[in-house]
């Protein structure tokens, strides 16, 4: 076992930035290097946090509940709570039930919960335990008080991810709260998915109120994982979806998920069990989307799009042409969720950016229809988009292939640094940069902000690498 | 089923429970329905990662990994950096239900034939433990098939917290890697040492090894940050271990002392008087008077140059008032970088602290006063804050968020950490970074608004 030389690890390198490797690479099934997905229980901890006085209880092993908070903690740059039942090896052969009565009795007080949202990791999956004795038990031996509810998922992280895991979590909640009355009301429910994005929900609620539209947004964590800061630290933070609220949202007019992926199974529930109308748009990435989104919106409540946000519009289609001739042509690799890249892709393929590689861990072969739709739509036929892969097969593509910039996740940092390429970092998990969770890419606005980093990055590059000769005050 | 891990590695002479009670319990573990903190994976990983030129293959679903590699500062200096890598198996439903050991082993035979590394660890995960997998069988194998070094590490998330983890990593080193390979006689000196339990968290051990090198002591291996496996192979033919993360590894360096005869003492290179005494110990332990005068000259010239540079900080910072909520060995050797800096240390957390650790508390503990905080939730921390009228907050990422919504300003200890506080360089970085911080205008701008 001789030391690798210098020369050696060069030589390593290099092959792994060819076409054979590639090969080579994309053969590979029995191994992950370098993952771009999380696992289902953390969306559901995501979707809890959206929900007044809620608290996200994990029943299984304690070790993910810690990488959970860490996180998401990271990301928003917020404190996280979140609770597990810590099962052990006892757990394992007797069950977790025990487990879970003292952590409702321990969790109660201590924190003291409006609601529990219980999900669970891989553990209790596979030695089976069965969430509904468990509650009904807790009740009925008194661990758990008849009102406060305990929506409970199955979120195990072997199969799907964590968009997964947020649906699965929200249609247990819905379907828990909701409670069917006769009367119907004007509002509209609106649910952002797994959405990381602070901004991008903030920037739907201030258009909808422009609109004059009443709405409810179901798991709104907008604010409380984006809370001002007053000096006081609360464990549940305002502005969260009441659970009132949630009980009644089967009742309103009509729910527009902005993700589709991310709520498949909660819009089901929603148009079969309570009979709403219920649908998914195309997430409002982009000029097209955007529009499709409103004209949804308008449809639906019959209230006209105002000048406004007409206005809006014209501005942001005015920042495109002012800036296309900086993205049209330049190659992108993009990859995190997939309907934040479906609507990625719509925006850069207006603005003539040819969308390389649009590469989704989590994606399926619908996903892969939607996106492969919209590049024949516009003619790119050099796009290519990949299912189930992982980073370290994005590293043999931009090897090979180059590309002009990253959009995606901070994981892609490590790629981008080896390609040689700038890296606009969008999406979830954002740890390298801040604020970013804070603009929305959604909707006219996001389609200003977009091409504020994609453009300005692509010039301060031209910026540092230009010689005397070509620095100019023009650009 | 694979459900137990060794149980000789619940029994620590050094933890009150093994004291107290006689049964063999695994350190505490977590309590079902508060928050929690790292399993077993979590400080295996972190022990072990830091090896940069070996493989690190996590069995498990994809997640256990997904959420964590790549998470912690330990940097390295040299060719191969496999630690950037997360690899795992990343078992689905059907493996779960057919098994996956085929999986793992073509996954790691791919990975070696491309990335060519010295060693490879596998880590387990609650799942293929309940479904009972069998990793030790796997590395086995693949140590003949591959003739590398394939080592399993029982870390599955049920057994237990970081800690446990920690240790866990420590038994699979000493079984499989320590002692394996001999050292190049032209790289032992008179005065050969290994650190245990040195992450070097954003450079902290460059700055250890300098100061080490200055007192011409040689650092053999380091155990783990920016280490290789042939030196951690050879490590077993250094005169003296320093543990430098005493709850974690101190079980390994006694396991290396019953077997290679290797003495071991715990220091911390926190602050100006810990890396002082380190290096006294350390020189003492070698019993040469030559060695002993030329460290006692070091520090004498040492400690005028650092009390020089933290002069303006420690003018500003004289008894401020400090909540220290960190994890073992920081939990004690804080207090002395910080009594350095001349503030005043009002509590600081036990949670995963062991009876030495106490009593090393109470060493620094002049007035008997410093509150040991046992449950950091983090309703108690902020309550403590308030009521003790601490001006600061030094502890990690999870209560980071917690502590900036109270108005209270906060310095991250922990492995995420932005700076390296260690040795005699680290103590200025950290008085400049308190400093910083309790300076900060923005506190006063949302005080003033209120």
């Amino acid at each position: 076992m001789a030391k690798m030389t210098k020369e050696e690890v060069r030589q390593t390198k290099d092959w792994m930035k060819t076409e054979e490797y590639k090969e080579l690479n994309f053969k590979r099934k029995s191994i992950v290097i370098n993952p771009e997905r999380a696992c289902q229980p953390l969306g559901a901890v995501l979707c809890s946090a959206g929900f007044e006085g809620t608290m996200p209880f994990v029943h299984g092993s304690h070790g993910c509940v810690a990488y959970y908070r860490n996180n998401l903690s990271r990301h928003f740059r917020e404190p996280i709570a979140a609770v597990s039942t810590s099962l052990t090896e006892d757990g394992a052969v007797f069950g977790g039930q025990a487990n879970g009565f003292e952590g409702f009795k321990n969790c109660l007080n201590l924190y003291k919960p409006k609601m529990f949202a219980i999900s669970t990791t891989c553990m209790t999956e596979v030695i089976g335990d069965d969430l509904g004795a468990i509650v009904n038990n807790a009740r009925a031996k008194g661990f758990l008080p008849e009102d406060v509810p305990a929506p409970y998922a199955n979120t195990p992280s072997f199969v799907g991810s964590h968009i997964d895991g947020y649906d699965n979590m929200l249609a247990a909640i819905i379907d828990t709260l909701g409670v069917k009355s006769e009367s119907v009301s004007d509002a509209i429910n609106i649910i952002p998915g797994f959405d990381t994005t602070t901004g991008n929900i903030n920037e739907i609620k201030r258009l909808l109120t422009i609109m004059k539209v009443p709405y409810l947004v179901i798991a709104d964590y907008s604010n409380t994982l984006d809370s001002p800061l007053n000096g006081e630290y609360k464990l549940y933070n305002e502005g969260a979806t009441t659970l009132e609220d949630t009980k009644n949202c089967v009742n309103n007019k009509a729910t527009i998920a902005l993700q589709k992926f991310s709520t498949k199974k909660t819009i089901a529930l929603l148009a079969d069990k309570f009979k709403q109308e219920a649908k998914a748009v195309k997430s409002p990435v982009g000029i097209k989307f955007t529009d499709e989104f409103l004209m949804a919106v308008s449809e639906i409540t019959g209230k006209e799009i105002p000048k406004e946000i007409e206005d809006e519009r014209g501005r942001a289609v005015d920042s495109m042409t002012d800036a296309q001739q900086y993205i049209h042509g330049k190659k992108f690799a993009i990859f995190g969720d997939p309907d934040i890249l479906t609507g990625l892709t719509s925006y850069l393929l207006e603005m003539g950016g040819i969308p390389k590689y649009v590469l989704c861990s989590n994606g399926n072969e619908e996903f892969k229809n939607d996106v492969e739709a919209l590049l024949k739509e516009y003619g790119c036929d050099e796009g290519e988009v990949y299912i189930d892969k992982d980073l370290w097969h994005l590293h043999s593509l931009v090897m090979t292939g180059p590309v002009d910039m990253l959009i995606g996740p901070s994981h892609g940092k490590f790629v981008a640094r080896e390609a040689g390429v700038p890296h606009i970092r969008l999406g979830y998990p954002i740890f390298d940069r801040v604020n970013i969770h804070r603009y929305p890419f959604y909707a006219y606005s996001g389609v200003i902000n977009l091409t504020t980093w994609i453009v300005n990055k692509f010039i301060e590059i031209v910026d540092e690498t230009s010689d005397d000769a070509h620095f100019e005050l023009l650009r | 089923m694979q459900l137990k891990v060794k149980e000789e590695l619940f029994d620590e002479p050094t933890c009150e429970h093994n004291i107290q009670k006689k049964e063999k319990k695994a350190c505490k573990t977590a309590v079902p329905g508060s928050s929690t903190g790292g399993c077993a994976l979590d400080g295996a990983y972190i022990v072990l990662s830091p090896i940069r030129d070996a493989l690190h293959v996590v069995h498990g679903p994809i997640n256990c990994l997904g959420n964590s590699y790549n998470q912690r500062t330990s940097e390295s200096k040299g060719n191969e950096t496999f630690y950037m890598y997360g690899m795992t198996s990343s078992i689905n439903e059907n493996d779960l239900i057919f098994g996956s050991e085929d999986k793992l082993k073509k996954g790691i035979v791919y990975a070696v034939n491309k990335f060519n590394p010295k060693g490879v660890f596998i880590y387990n995960t609650c799942v293929p433990a309940l479904t009972g997998e069998d990793i030790g069988g796997v590395a086995r194998e693949l140590t003949e098939k591959l003739n590398i070094p394939v080592v399993p590490v029982q870390s599955q998330g049920f057994s237990g917290g970081k800690n446990l983890g920690n240790k866990i990593a420590g038994d699979a080193l000493f079984e499989y890697v320590i002692g394996k390979k001999e050292p190049n006689i032209d790289i032992l000196t008179d005065y050969n040492i290994n650190l245990i339990g040195e992450y070097n968290i954003k450079g902290e051990l460059f700055l250890i090894k300098k100061a080490l090198s200055d007192n011409g002591i040689n650092l053999l291996s380091n155990i783990t940050g920016n280490a290789t496996m042939e030196e951690i192979m050879y490590s077993h033919k250094a005169g003296l271990n320093v543990v430098v993360c005493s709850k974690a590894l101190v079980y390994l360096a006694r396991k290396m002392e019953e077997k290679y005869g290797i003495p071991f003492i715990e220091e911390s290179f926190f602050g100006l008087s810990s890396t002082n005494n380190a290096m006294l110990h350390i020189a003492e332990s070698f019993k040469d008077a030559k060695l002993i005068e030329k460290v006692k000259k070091n520090i004498e010239s040492k400690t005028k140059i650092i009390r020089k540079e933290i002069e303006p900080y420690k003018k500003f910072l004289t008894g401020k008032r400090v909540l220290l909520y960190t994890g073992g060995v920081k939990s004690w050797s804080l207090i002395s970088a910080l009594n350095d800096l001349g503030m005043k240390v009002i509590a600081t957390g036990v949670k995963k602290s062991t009876e030495e650790d106490k009593n090393r508390i109470k060493e620094f503990d002049a007035n008997g006063n410093i509150i040991m905080l046992d449950n950091g939730n983090p309703v108690n921390l902020i309550k403590m804050i308030k009521d003790e009228q601490a001006d600061i907050l030094l502890a990690g990422g999870r209560n980071q968020y917690t502590a900036i919504k109270s108005l209270i300003p906060f310095l991250d200890v922990n492995q995420e950490r932005s700076n390296s506080y260690t040795s005699y360089e680290g103590i200025v970085h950290l008085g400049r970074q308190i400093y910083l911080e309790l300076n900060s205008p923005v506190y006063d701008v949302i005080r003033k608004a209120n």
